[in-house]
């Protein structure tokens, strides 16, 4: 990975929004925040870096995650788009053809639909038919759980991947965020990055973030717990509800293996092999819906790699396969919950 | 071939020289020897069998040559459309690189991987088609780079009229004119037969302009030191900060050379180039097409393996084992000899 041009110097602290000085004071960040600081660190060490999205400019972004960004960096650095997802999402790709490093935001990746075309078609292709490649990100909000409906909750990793040539990050902590965000941005192929609005300002989740300008390489998992019943395999949201059942399922002597895959495409398959080979024992858990969901891909590559090291089938435990309800007891409904997690475990370990 | 306008000959257009007469006029004869190669190559099967229609419109020449094209990265972009060599000839496109892309041939970039849509960032080319209006969104991208970087260079993109029925376009069109990008947007007429529609579709034109705030261009029937004028005109407002810019190209008959011996032989009173110049521009643009025709006919095709190239920078070479799994999982039959899919076992992996 090619490294940033050399640091500018700080710049007195005043002139920056709260939200992204939190490590430099030594305060713990939230999920939201973590990525804010990713996004202002990248920006400051190297000009190529720049931010296109839906109200990202004056207004600060629907989640507020740019406020105070385009004071400091301008509007050619921080460029408000009107609602064309596919416009902007192309021209990004056009800008990165030219050396630029654009960081393009989804208000809701529930709306990247428009932009699929140009994604899929031009941008994922790009470096395969010999156009060269394309440094970009484009990131944004998915998951439900906030009574936002269908158009405001979806992940859409699926979407995009068994589409060659993106690569698709979705972490589960702010340390991960901005870590994995800062190698996204310095990767030379498009990216695609979820983050789960449910862990934006979860105050369970704020940590110290290390000061060093750190990144976390993509395609490699992480173990967020040790264990060797059984391998939960899970990635976003769903880890702390797999944490929490973790935690469940050790007050009856199981001890689960929790794996944070932290990036979708390229999969870490060696790590979860390696998990499976010692547990023999596989659970996958995501919130996206069932049909289609990435556990079929991970069960499929360990039927492949591990066959002979299972001891029971490959279970799964996801949301039903329906839009995202409204409504808050059907979308409690709809979405996998800690007890599913539990349950499933259960039934695995006893099998 | 000179880009720049040096002095005016006499009877020419101020700024419109003898050079880039000449240059309008040698990529003209490349482009009619081309036409003719491309179809006789589509009956020989040495390109796909669509190319039997094959057509470049000279205005489309005239109108890129009105930009500033480079091969050093630094000049003007320009999206030259589907199988459209006109466009790309003043931007340093080649006869034989052209039809090597339609061709598919292993010495294609890429090794044809990416069909007829070659990018070369140096001359400024992006991509010969893609998906309709999609490629209006990367050229208005490029074009959003020229601004920030405050250079004053243009993006030039043609699209088939249909374009401006698709929803792509039309985003791509939103984001130029809220932008403000240097954008020179070109729809093009259907050669399909629909000339009469877009007699119709003339005046939507505009309609549709003024939704983006954008002034339009039409380039019809007039001479090509017009439109030559008004295509630098254009560039020089798009290039102020305006923002970007629709022209319209009109055909006003099925065959877009019906007028070309008529203005090329205006060109020629009017920059003085002489007979014998002419001849020697002429001798020297089908000798490069000639040779071209020759050697896509010598050219190999891509091998099978050449299709396992890395999609993503880290990925290495893609395993072809997906077609030759073993029945049991975890044990392979023959191995790939180190990372090269060249040492793959082809017979053993079949017996499988």
């Amino acid at each position: 990975m090619p490294p940033p041009p050399a640091s500018a110097p700080a710049e007195p602290s005043e002139q920056r929004p709260d939200h992204v000085t939190r490590t430099d004071s030594r305060r713990p960040a939230t999920f939201l925040e973590a990525i804010a600081e990713a996004l202002w660190e990248e920006m400051k060490q190297d000009e190529r870096v720049f931010l296109m999205g839906e109200d990202i400019g004056i207004y600060g972004g629907a989640f507020k995650l740019t406020r105070g960004f385009l004071d400091r960096f301008g509007p050619l650095r921080v460029v408000d788009t009107p609602i064309s997802e596919g416009g902007f999402t192309g021209a990004a790709a056009g800008a990165a053809h030219m050396g630029l490093r654009p960081v393009v935001e989804m208000q809701f990746m529930d709306f990247v639909s428009p932009a699929y075309d140009v994604l899929t078609n031009y941008i994922a292709t790009s470096r395969y038919r010999g156009a060269g490649p394309l440094p970009m990100v484009i990131r944004g909000p998915v998951g439900g759980g906030n009574r936002g409906g269908p158009f405001h909750s979806q992940n859409v990793e699926m979407a995009f991947f068994h589409t060659p040539g993106l690569k698709i990050v979705y972490p589960s902590n702010p340390r991960d965020a901005k870590g994995l965000l800062k190698s996204a941005i310095r990767d030379q192929d498009p990216v695609i990055f979820e983050e789960h609005k449910g862990l934006y300002r979860a105050p369970a989740l704020r940590e110290l973030l290390p000061q060093d300008d750190y990144v976390i390489p993509l395609g490699k998992a992480r173990t967020a717990l040790e264990g060797e019943d059984l391998t939960i395999v899970t990635y976003g949201l769903m880890v702390h509800h797999s944490l929490a059942a973790a935690r469940a399922l050790a007050k009856d002597g199981v001890r689960a293996e929790v794996l944070d895959l932290r990036t979708l495409l390229p999969l870490d398959e060696d790590a979860i092999a390696k998990s499976v080979k010692k547990t023999g024992k596989l659970l996958i858990v995501h919130e996206d819906t069932r049909t289609g969901g990435i556990a079929g891909e991970i069960a499929m590559r360990m039927n492949e790699r591990a066959f002979e090291w299972l001891d029971g089938p490959i279970l799964r435990v996801t949301a039903i396969d329906s839009p995202v309800p409204f409504s808050g007891p059907l979308e409690d409904y709809f979405l996998p919950s800690t007890d599913d997690v539990v349950a499933a475990s259960r039934y695995l370990v006893q099998y | 071939m000179a880009t720049e306008p040096s002095a005016a000959s006499a009877g020419a257009e101020p700024g419109f020289s003898a050079a880039t007469a000449e240059d309008i006029l040698y990529h003209a004869f490349q482009a009619r020897f081309l036409v003719q190669a491309v179809r006789k190559l589509a009956r020989s099967n040495d390109v796909p069998d669509d190319c039997a229609s094959f057509e470049i419109d000279p205005r489309t020449i005239v109108m890129a040559q009105a930009m500033r094209a480079r091969q050093d990265g630094t000049g003007d972009a320009c999206a030259p459309g589907r199988l459209s060599a006109g466009p790309a000839l003043p931007f340093g496109a080649t006869p034989l690189e052209f039809v090597r892309c339609l061709g598919g041939r292993r010495t294609n970039l890429a090794s044809a991987r990416g069909g007829p849509s070659w990018t070369d960032l140096r001359c400024g080319l992006f991509g010969w088609h893609g998906p309709p209006g999609v490629i209006t969104q990367v050229v208005a991208g490029v074009a959003l780079a020229f601004k920030q970087r405050s250079e004053k260079r243009a993006a030039l993109v043609f699209e088939d009229w249909r374009a401006a029925e698709t929803g792509a376009w039309h985003e791509a069109m939103s984001f130029a004119a809220a932008a403000a990008v240097p954008l020179v947007a070109v729809l093009a007429g259907d050669r399909s037969g629909r000339n009469g529609e877009l007699g119709k579709h003339a005046p939507g034109l505009a309609r549709i302009a003024a939704n983006y705030g954008a002034r339009t261009v039409t380039v019809g029937s007039e001479s090509y030191q017009q439109i030559y004028r008004e295509m630098r005109e254009a560039r020089a407002e798009v290039v102020s900060g305006r923002g970007p810019l629709l022209a319209g190209l009109i055909a006003a008959s099925d065959d877009p050379w019906d007028r070309h011996e008529e203005h090329a032989a205006d060109l020629v009173q009017a920059s003085g180039i002489g007979p014998d110049r002419l001849r020697a521009l002429e001798r020297a643009a089908w000798a490069g097409v000639e040779h071209a025709a020759i050697r896509l006919q010598q050219e190999p095709n891509p091998r099978p393996t050449d299709a396992l190239a890395p999609v993503t920078e880290d990925a290495g070479p893609l395993p072809p084992w997906t077609r030759h799994d073993a029945p049991n999982p975890g044990v392979r039959h023959s191995e790939p000899q180190g990372t090269s899919p060249e040492g793959w076992d082809w017979d053993a992996a079949a017996s499988c």
